[in-house]
């Protein structure tokens, strides 16, 4: 199919921005095989950082949830611990709980919502629909805790803007209950399928060495081996209460390969343990206020005259999100730097992808979570052959099928 | 409207978004909203579009690119921006780096508003959409 | 390793080319409430890849989380943020490494060579800053266009920031 030599642009996005997106993917193919990487990410840049010199911190929450849509309390939460931490402002033990409850939803949201993608990837459209279905238990729960099911805008400086009463925390009861019950059926599905096993082994491999040397994080790393989660390393808000042990491939599946399958093994284990963690939160929930200030008025007059800076991490879903913040005695900070997740591990790709197959990019430009990977265009160098969208993905779902013709 | 006498063939185009108004996007053609019942269908090139659906702020480099996959659509057409970066910017409005709204480059026939909407007003700016097509087409 | 010994640990090996070290302690948790350690240090652009080096060396495979960078009118401050320790519960501390460059010629060495995931950062910070980061494996820019002006480096807040392509917002204005 490819010739030698021809070169492919291929698009993975939209993906995780901050890490702005779409994403372009430069490959280099020889044969049916990827010799070189290099990606272009200019689309989504969004001048975010710059906007903020314009903004006060009340102000800039909102823009910080917009950095991304689907994990946005990641980065409400992170700017807040920044600027509390510049500002000297003790956040609440009850708001510390809430923080987490919602933390730990907007994650099993997220796992379900990339295995969806990855399922959809391999050509397992049924399993998108599936968890996509299973996902709207979470974002039903999160609109009846927060008003919306996407951006939730709980987290304030101080603190969370709502409190949970009886009844939502029977709601989210019933929430964790609900995704308790289904795992086994996700995990039969999304591990135990032979077909998507052979798809996924020894695929798309990121060596333990190389997640180090190129800083990867989250459950890209974890799946290689590297034991780095913030809310075990540098635990914060209800993470102190909690001993979270990090998923690990090896406690999971008794090995680690650094592959594809580790990476869904992860997550697909993550979903459980956010499942028990908001279990352990709801059962052990402070009594208490939820800010450390009530009137947003309040809050930015106290944190006008603060001179310093602050950081803030938090383990989202994709890995460590980390914000610095400079505050120099006025209204808008002056400096302001977030990190995504996505950021840290883009570098992974270029190892995981050299030396795979065409049919194999989608899967494995997925596996780092991308935020969201949805094919776009591949167009060969000289401008001849254009891959359309789904034309590379069907190159995928027909390597499914073959698998499945051929007795996996 | 009284009967769908069309089905809408979209094609989605994110020009710099978030990411919100793409999920809850995606997610009316997941089994709960179930676009697909109205015969709407996400194609994956705009030569086969009756309709842009459009996320984001339009950022410098997406500029472009939103009018060439504006061109490659076949009349009749309608652009739908879904969110509200199309049609405002939204939170991103004044950076360095926008060339939006959508509507200052191509014509925009139906605006969603939210952050994100919902997949219920996602749909129903579907509908308003297939009747502007069937305006269009008259 | 504790964020005291880290901290003294590095100045030793550093000698006088780490200045302003200290150790920030704060306090997070709920009803547990452990100290979260922050630390800080300044370095002169030249000794930084010796810095990360030493950093590396006292607590191996240090985590690289991004370069922060800020106008300061006469100099450009960039802050290395690392962290130190993962993998063991409550061990982890942040070590960020503060480098002054001089406007005229804002230089700083790379530190691909010892920690190779920092290209994203350092590609930023050149195009962000207009910062020249001497031997970097890869010169292009990243998050900013090909179609982006020249010259224009949008966390400056001089002249040279990105103000003039900013839209109504500022202008207060519509669009336009």
């Amino acid at each position: 199919m490819a010739s030698e030599g021809v070169s492919y642009e291929f698009s993975v996005g939209p993906v995780h921005p901050a890490l702005k997106e779409p994403l372009r993917l430069d490959l280099t193919l020889e044969g049916e095989k990827v010799t070189a990487v290099d990606f272009e990410l200019s689309q989504v840049h969004r001048g975010i950082e710059w906007l903020a010199t314009g903004r006060n911190p009340v102000q800039i929450l909102y823009l910080a949830e917009r950095v991304c849509g689907i994990c946005s309390i990641c980065h409400m939460l992170a700017f807040s611990r920044a600027v509390e931490a510049a500002a000297g402002i003790e956040v609440p033990p009850r708001a510390q709980y809430i923080r987490t409850v919602v933390a730990e939803l907007e994650r099993i949201h997220s796992h379900l919502l990339w295995a969806g993608v990855a399922a959809h990837e391999l050509g397992f459209d049924s399993v998108m629909h599936y968890t996509w279905r299973a996902r709207e238990n979470v974002l039903d729960t999160v609109e009846y805790l927060t008003g919306n099911r996407i951006s939730k805008a709980m987290v304030t400086i101080g603190g969370v803007r709502r409190d949970f009463g009886d009844k939502q925390l029977a709601r989210i009861g019933e929430c964790i209950g609900f995704y308790r019950k289904c795992f086994g059926k996700l995990e039969g599905i999304l591990l135990r399928d032979r077909i998507i096993r052979s798809r996924t082994r020894d695929v798309g491999v990121l060596t333990r060495k190389d997640a180090l040397a190129l800083c990867a994080v989250g459950p890209t790393a974890r799946a290689s081996g590297v034991m780095k989660d913030v809310r075990h390393d540098e635990p914060y808000a209800a993470y102190q209460d909690l001993d979270i042990k990090p998923v690990m491939p090896e406690d999971v599946l008794g090995e680690t390969r650094g592959d594809v399958y580790d990476r869904i093994a992860v997550r697909v284990h993550e979903i459980r343990q956010s499942a028990d963690i908001i279990g352990a939160c709801v059962k052990g929930m402070p009594p208490g206020k939820i800010r450390h200030e009530d009137k947003s008025a309040k809050i930015l007059a106290s944190l006008l005259p603060v001179k310093g800076e602050g950081i803030g991490r938090h383990e989202a879903p994709r890995g460590e999100v980390f914000h610095y913040i400079r505050m120099a005695g006025q209204e808008a900070p002056s400096s302001w730097k977030i990190k995504a997740p996505t950021y840290s591990n883009l570098l992974s790709w270029v190892p995981m992808l050299k030396g795979a197959q065409v049919a194999d990019i989608p899967i494995i430009a997925a596996s780092i979570d991308p935020c969201m990977s949805c094919t776009n265009r591949a167009v060969a160098a000289g401008g001849k052959d254009v891959l359309g969208n789904d034309a590379l993905r069907r190159l995928s779902v027909e390597k499914t099928r073959e698998l499945r013709r051929s007795g996996g | 409207m009284k009967h769908l006498r069309r089905s809408l063939w979209a094609f989605h185009l994110n020009t710099g978004s978030c990411n919100g108004c793409d999920i809850e996007a995606i997610a009316a053609v997941t089994p709960r909203y179930d676009a697909e019942r109205f015969g709407v269908r996400i194609v994956p090139t705009p030569r086969h579009a009756d309709v842009l659906l459009l996320t984001g702020p339009v950022t410098r480099d997406m500029e472009q690119r939103m009018k060439l996959v504006y061109e490659q659509m076949p009349d009749p057409k309608v652009v739908m921006v879904i969110g509200n970066c199309g049609a405002t910017g939204g939170v991103f409005r004044g950076s360095y780096n926008l060339a939006g709204p959508a509507d200052r480059h191509i014509p925009v026939a139906v605006y969603v508003p939210g952050c994100p909407p919902r997949p219920e007003a996602i749909l129903d700016g579907v509908m308003k959409a297939i009747e502007k097509l069937e305006e269009a087409k008259a | 390793m504790k964020p005291q010994a880290l901290a003294s640990s590095l100045k030793k090996s550093l000698g006088n080319k780490a200045t302003a070290v200290r150790v920030e302690r704060l306090v997070d948790g709920a009803k547990t409430s452990n100290p979260v350690f922050r630390i800080w240090l300044s370095v002169k652009p030249a000794a930084l890849p010796e810095a990360v080096g030493q950093l590396a060396r006292i607590s191996p495979d240090p985590h690289f989380s991004v370069i922060s960078g800020c106008d300061l009118g006469k100099a450009i401050e960039l802050i290395y943020h690392f962290t130190a320790g993962y993998g063991t519960r409550l061990g982890e501390s942040s070590v960020s490494m503060r480098v002054a460059l001089p406007k005229r010629s804002p230089e700083v060495p790379t530190i691909t060579g010892i920690i190779p995931g920092a290209l994203i950062s350092e590609r930023e910070v050149q195009e962000m800053l207009g910062v020249k980061v001497i031997g970097i494996p890869d010169q292009r820019r990243l998050f900013l266009g090909k179609d982006f002006p020249k010259g224009v480096y949008p966390w400056r807040k001089d002249a040279s920031g990105p103000g003039s392509l900013a839209g109504s917002q500022r202008k207060g204005g519509p669009d336009g």
